[in-house]
């Protein structure tokens, strides 16, 4: 049974992995940029969900208002600071990027230095199901994960929009060919990956009831393993990925694994943010090009 | 920078004519993380500190001279706080410091403040080598052991708990009372059933949970910060787990009711503050701290005011700036201050009782008080 | 001499000079080689914990600094190894990763102190004035090694590799070797500043060694100019010093730092050293003018 409780709990938190770690693979697969602000935008949605929630009583309000304060927090990102740099070579990108993380974490200190939580905190129930107690707001993150990914999926598959969309990020110069407005589908796709990834920061504030300024610190890293390990730019390595690490890191954390008369135990001989990053070198030692090759 | 500073000086010595006592104010170096993960709990000590400075100075200060604090942010790092530690002991020039910061920190500016024979005092910081770096260091909170010590038998004596589940931050505060802990458990008839650690960053425990909730424990012996234990304590309700949580000093703040709501209500803790302490001094200092915060006092701000005042007390009886003096003064010390009577030992570790705080109604009350001298009694060498 | 500096001054310029070292051994494999380095720190721990533990156990400072070198390198030959499998962008992640796995295994091992770190080690008996002087002289000889090769056929080597890697392969210059060449030789010097950052201090743990650090190096490098060893050596020496004179920078450090990073990248991604060509410029076009 505790196998399942712990296998449970780790695609739940894949499901978290999972919101961050498509706009970080949709900003790879259009721009070929490591986008690590992106996990500043986790806390800004954090913040806004809470303050908003503590100012209005509406959780519902305070959601959309960190979907939509991220997602134009992203596309700002996208004009200021990587449009004007695109053309010189990816490292000047890759540390631009870390250095407006470390800075926006920083701001976000001017504004709390310790950091909000909910004065009633909304989503609190809990579920009773299969033996297990589940927390509601566990649950619904993994629902909307799947109903916001899923939905993104057969947009970019069904509708004209994304046809133009998927274009773009396999054949831009093409895609500007026939007439597609790249710069418009840039601003969309940093708009999107945003504000999942407020959205992510906002079910975690639930869980935790603390959002700091470095909330987004242990995200960060962790998501930009998961988008090597799937491949780089490939959305299903990516989606497999995060679930494969929660469930990994749930295991490794609290079991040790009988090997002969030894047990192994992973969580005595590194913490659990190490694991990611220990996966994915054995990972690229067998397979250079990461699990899964963008089709 | 320092012209500027020189030109301040000479200016406001020019308007007031009580400029000159500038240069006889006694300066009590003072480091703690203002920034970075640990910086709500130096915020609370520097206003601890400031506190004490402006109650003993209001009083007429220390032999006729005014306390002033030179203050520096380590943001809980070894590698600021030594050349803090350099800085305050060559540029500043201070009589004696006080570490209002975590264990790691107050290590690497402990062997420097040894090293220049500058005495040093450790406000709340709990590793047990931070006083072996020599006669010049002393501690004002309990070493980890001892408070980990206090833990056991609250648990087991107290409680009357007897299958404990041991959650532990990875970090030498976590582990430092976790050995404490486990020292002791046998004696009160404690019975470890599991333990599992977690790294400072975590925030979510989800997994861990999973596991304790098989485990079936009587108590949870929980070591952490009001960052790490409240986002814990909430979880561990909301999956269901009822067993009563143990936490210790590092919860010792309003924060941690707040982060964890609900959820805290039950929790016990083993600290140096008693919210409901009938003492005068205690008291005094409550109230005093959260008229100038703005909010409720804490174990850390506790004990960087009581530091000041075992500082004050002994520039008082030594009556003179010799750093020998100072020292020899400071280990003769008895003060009755906001954390209790401090005096100290050999090793100038302070022997005082445990108190044992409980969340009820959203506030921290009295629980109850361990006393027993061969417990508590700190390493003397 | 020895009276005019006070311990702080010589603490502060012994830090300096081993900021020094670090920077430009990352130099050596991001500026003249094109490689970039997201863990540089965890190779200065490698360093730092090796001369550590080996001058527990009675080795002599100087035997344990080479080893500390020595193993350093070691593991820089292993992500050398790893930079000529993977991609471009899958070496900065797993970079990054090396300084997670450093600190990830290094606290949950009791013989390197685990989280409490090492302390309470011995200290070469040369006195820190004795001390300072070694770690300047070190950091000469660290700008004096990266001025040779820079201007060795070595150099020119490095240089096409890192301005295009596969016209460098078509010429006939075997760039793995190269690569590894420079990934070995900035790890070890990086082992060298770790042993020499250890022993001027009396405390080290995981967390000295971690990403921040890293970046921290990398925003010298950058803020200087990659590539420039003039410009690298004065970014270090003012980015060490500059938190710790100015209180308000020093409050503000992580700002400043994370600002810096991105405002040169944003606006003079050649850093100092490409402020100072552009300045060159513009003043020789004026005069060409007039004159």
């Amino acid at each position: 049974m505790t196998e399942l409780a712990l296998l449970v709990q780790g695609l739940l938190d894949g499901s978290i992995y999972a919101l961050i770690a498509v706009g970080l693979t949709l900003v790879y697969g259009l721009l070929r940029i490591l986008h690590v602000a992106h996990a500043a935008l986790f806390t800004l949605g954090g913040y806004v969900g809470v303050v908003v929630t503590n100012e209005t009583g509406s959780f519902i309000l305070a959601l959309v208002a960190a979907m939509i304060v991220a997602g134009i927090a992203g596309m700002i990102i996208y004009r200021l600071v990587y449009q004007p740099i695109l053309h010189l070579p990816p490292y000047v990108a890759l540390i631009a990027s870390i250095g407006l993380f470390i800075a926006m974490q920083e701001g976000f200190r001017f504004y709390d230095e310790q950091g909000v939580s909910y004065v009633n905190p909304p989503v609190q129930g809990t579920l009773e199901l299969a033996g297990q107690t589940l927390q509601l707001a566990k649950i619904v993150t993994f629902f909307v994960a799947i109903i916001l990914i899923g939905g993104l999926g057969l947009l970019a598959a069904k509708t004209r929009t994304g046809v133009a969309w998927r274009a773009t990020v396999t054949m831009p110069a093409m895609a500007e060919s026939f007439g597609i407005n790249i710069i418009q589908v840039r601003y969309i796709n940093f708009f999107i990956g945003s504000a999942l990834a407020a959205v992510a920061g906002v079910m975690v504030s639930l869980t935790t009831n603390l959002v700091e300024p470095t909330s987004g610190d242990v995200w960060s890293y962790k998501a930009l393993a998961i988008i090597v390990l799937g491949g780089l730019g490939s959305m299903r390595g990516t989606l497999i990925a995060c679930f494969a690490l929660g469930v990994l890191e749930a295991f490794a954390t609290t079991t040790c694994v009988p090997l002969g008369n030894i047990q192994i135990c992973l969580g005595e001989i590194m913490n659990r943010d190490a694991i990611a990053f220990a996966f994915l070198v054995i990972v690229l030692m067998i397979r250079p090009q990461g699990l899964f090759v963008r089709a | 920078m320092r012209t500027k500073l020189l030109f301040a000086g000479v200016l406001s010595a020019g308007i007031f004519a009580a400029g000159m006592a500038q240069a006889q104010n006694i300066k009590i170096g003072f480091h703690a993380p203002l920034t970075g993960f640990a910086a709500a709990d130096g915020k609370s000590a520097v206003l601890g500190a400031q506190l004490a400075v402006e109650q003993i100075n209001a009083k007429g200060g220390v032999n006729g001279k005014k306390l002033q604090l030179v203050i520096y942010d380590d943001q809980a790092s070894p590698k600021n706080s030594a050349p803090i530690a350099n800085k305050l002991i060559s540029q500043d020039k201070v009589a004696l410091a006080i570490s209002g910061s975590y264990s790691g920190a107050t290590r690497a500016a402990a062997g420097v403040f040894q090293k220049a024979k500058v005495p040093y005092i450790a406000a709340y910081a709990v590793h047990p080598s931070i006083t072996k770096a020599g006669p010049y260091v002393f501690r004002t909170s309990f070493v980890g052991e001892v408070q980990g010590r206090a833990g056991a038998k609250l648990v087991g004596d107290i409680l009357k708990k007897r299958r404990v589940v041991l959650i532990t931050l990875k970090n030498d505060f976590g582990r430092s009372l976790v050995r404490g802990f486990k020292e002791k458990a046998a004696a009160y008839g404690v019975k470890i059933v599991s333990e599992y650690e977690y790294s400072i960053k975590n925030r979510q425990f989800g997994p861990i949970i999973a596991k304790v909730k098989a485990d079936k424990p009587d108590a949870i012996y929980a070591t952490g910060y009001f960052f790490t234990a409240g986002p814990l304590v909430r979880q561990l309700r909301a999956a269901g787990v009822k067993a009563v949580v143990i936490g210790q000093e590092g919860y010792d703040s309003q924060k941690f009711i707040k982060i964890a709501g609900k959820a805290a209500e039950g929790v016990v803790i083993t600290t140096s503050l008693n919210r409901d302490s009938k003492r005068a001094v205690t008291l005094g200092f409550i109230k005093a701290f959260e008229k100038k915060a703005g909010y409720k006092a804490d174990m850390v701000a506790a004990t960087t005011h009581t530091a000041i005042y075992v500082a004050a007390a002994a520039l008082k009886a030594a009556g003179s700036m010799d750093p020998a003096a100072i020292r020899a003064a400071i280990a003769k010390t008895t003060v009755n201050a906001a954390t209790g009577q401090i005096s100290f030992n050999s090793l100038g570790e302070v022997q005082k009782s445990v108190l044992v705080q409980v969340v009820r109604n959203g506030n921290w009350h009295f629980h109850s008080k361990i006393d027993d001298k061969m417990l508590l009694a700190p390493p003397t060498k | 001499m020895e009276d005019l500096l006070n311990a702080y001054d010589m603490s502060l310029i012994r830090t300096a000079a081993v900021m020094v070292i670090m920077a430009l051994s990352l130099n050596l494999i991001t500026g003249f080689c094109g490689q970039i380095s997201l863990g540089h720190a965890a190779f200065m721990g490698v360093g730092a914990y090796t001369s550590v533990v080996l001058s527990i156990n009675g080795v002599d400072f100087i035997l344990g600094t080479l080893a500390g070198m020595a193993l350093a390198g070691i593991l820089g030959i292993l992500v050398g190894l790893t930079s000529l499998r993977v991609r471009h962008d899958f070496l900065a992640i797993t970079t990054m990763g090396i300084v997670f796995l450093f600190s990830g295994i290094v606290e949950q091992s009791s013989f390197l102190g685990d989280t409490d770190g090492l302390s309470g080690y011995p200290h070469p008996a040369y006195g820190d004035f004795a001390y300072m002087v070694m770690t300047i002289l070190l950091a000469i000889a660290v700008m004096l090694l990266s001025i040779y090769i820079r201007r060795s056929w070595m150099g020119a080597t490095f240089k096409s590799i890192g301005d295009d890697e596969d016209t460098a392969r078509i010429l006939g210059i075997d760039v793995s070797l190269y690569k590894l060449a420079a990934f070995v030789m900035g790890t070890s010097l990086a082992g060298l500043a770790g042993s020499l950052y250890a022993h001027q201090t009396t405390i080290i743990q995981a967390e000295n060694f971690g990403f921040i650090e890293s970046i921290t190096v990398l925003s010298m490098v950058v803020f200087g100019g990659v590539g420039s060893i003039a410009g690298v050596t004065v970014a270090a020496i003012v980015l060490t010093l500059l938190p710790l004179w100015s209180q308000f920078i020093g409050d503000y450090k992580l700002l400043f730092y994370g600002g810096l990073l991105f405002l040169m990248m944003r606006f003079a991604p050649y850093g100092l050293a490409g402020i100072v060509v552009r300045l060159q410029r513009l003043v020789f076009r004026r005069t060409g003018d007039t004159g």
